[in-house]
């Protein structure tokens, strides 16, 4: 069963406060949700683009039909450890974490952290795809649950994740952490890494 | 886990979020990327081949037996349900909209014969692509689709065949 805390997210077009669900746990209503609402979200966008003849390089990311591999990917996330948030009865956003790798850190190499194997929101909450924001906050909440997760594994807060290249400045400048670089090994996807004080200031700012 | 914040905090962290855009992993990124874009028609395509696929499972059709049945090649089955590059010719399009009791002209559009005179087609035809799965059996959510693509190509045509 999982535990649930009681969250809030902004409404992107009001900016009003929103109560939400944070779930230590990702279930097949999860997973339907992306199958039948984040994926044909994803595909009006990706019409629409096309519509106002916008060249495919400079669409978000490189596009193509091939949805298996993807869905593939996600079905599987029953099996990890992840959270959830969920906001008028839909899934805003997902996160499935590994609890076995290590830190690369200078300061904390081989130290256990949380590594964040999959983070992503749902696409009405993407604002990189040109619509009106549904909710903001989703994926700072999804990150400040692994964050404590971390602690109260003992880890300290630390936690490691491959940053979507257009995540990058946000894990940088807003979440303090430390960027170790490209990794060939993940297509080239920058690696961040958050220390223990790191994570404090995190966990504790604006507080 | 239990994560206890007060409510001006999550809000306060949800403002400072502002547009950045969150994301993790590879499986976050948006579908592979390809060195080449769709070509025009193929999107429908692979919905026809979806389609045909789908159809046939649901009527309990081997291969062998849909083409026996629809007086078509088993291996030109194959590739239009494998192969979004092939157009197939009008016949076998005509054989298995009569197999497969829809429209005519609504699947001559789908297999890239004819030009659609709406885009509606093509919506539809990408929306259901993306819903359905090759898998074994045919889920609930691949059977529902199915009902309302039929019921899509049906609606769309004047001189319907059911």
């Amino acid at each position: 069963m999982a535990e649930v805390s009681l969250i809030y997210l902004v409404d992107g077009a009001t900016g009003e406060a929103v109560e939400a669900e944070l779930r230590d746990a990702i279930k097949a209503a999860q997973l339907v949700d992306w199958q039948t609402k984040w994926q044909p979200a994803l595909i009006t966008v990706l019409q629409e683009l096309d519509r106002r003849g916008v060249p495919v390089g400079q669409w978000p990311q490189s596009w193509h039909w091939d949805w298996r591999k993807k869905t593939a990917a996600v079905q599987g996330l029953l099996a990890f450890r992840g959270f959830c948030v969920v906001a008028a009865g839909v899934t805003q956003g997902l996160a499935q974490v590994d609890l076995t790798k290590g830190a690369r850190e200078a300061g904390q190499v081989g130290k256990p952290l949380v590594y964040v194997d999959y983070l992503e929101v749902a696409p009405w909450n993407r604002p990189d795809l040109g619509q009106q924001l549904r909710f903001r906050g989703v994926g700072t909440a999804l990150l400040s649950a692994v964050v404590a997760l971390s602690e109260a594994e003992g880890f300290k807060g630390r936690i490691g994740l491959h940053s979507l290249p257009q995540a990058d400045r946000f894990y940088r400048d807003r979440c303090g952490m430390t960027d170790l670089g490209p990794d060939a090994a993940y297509q080239g996807l920058r690696y961040f890494e958050m220390t223990p004080d790191q994570a404090q200031a995190f966990l504790k700012e604006e507080e | 886990m239990k994560l206890e914040r007060r409510k001006e905090w999550w809000i306060d962290r949800a403002r400072r979020e502002g547009d950045a855009v969150v994301g993790a992993g590879l499986v976050a990124r948006d579908p592979a990327p390809e060195s080449r874009s769709l070509a025009a028609g193929e999107e429908t395509r692979i919905a026809f081949g979806r389609f045909v696929h789908l159809m046939r499972r649901r009527q309990g059709y081997s291969m062998e037996q849909l083409a026996e049945r629809a007086d078509l090649e088993p291996s030109e089955l194959l590739v239009i349900e494998d192969d979004v590059h092939y157009v197939p010719g009008p016949r076998t399009v005509y054989k298995l909209a009569e197999t497969f009791e829809v429209p005519q002209q609504r699947l001559m559009q789908l297999a890239g014969l004819a030009a659609a005179n709406d885009a509606g087609l093509a919506r539809e035809a990408v929306r259901f692509a993306a819903r359905s799965e090759s898998i074994e059996k045919l889920t609930a959510e691949e059977s529902a689709a199915l009902e309302v693509f039929v019921a899509v190509l049906s609606e769309w045509d004047p001189k319907r065949m059911k």
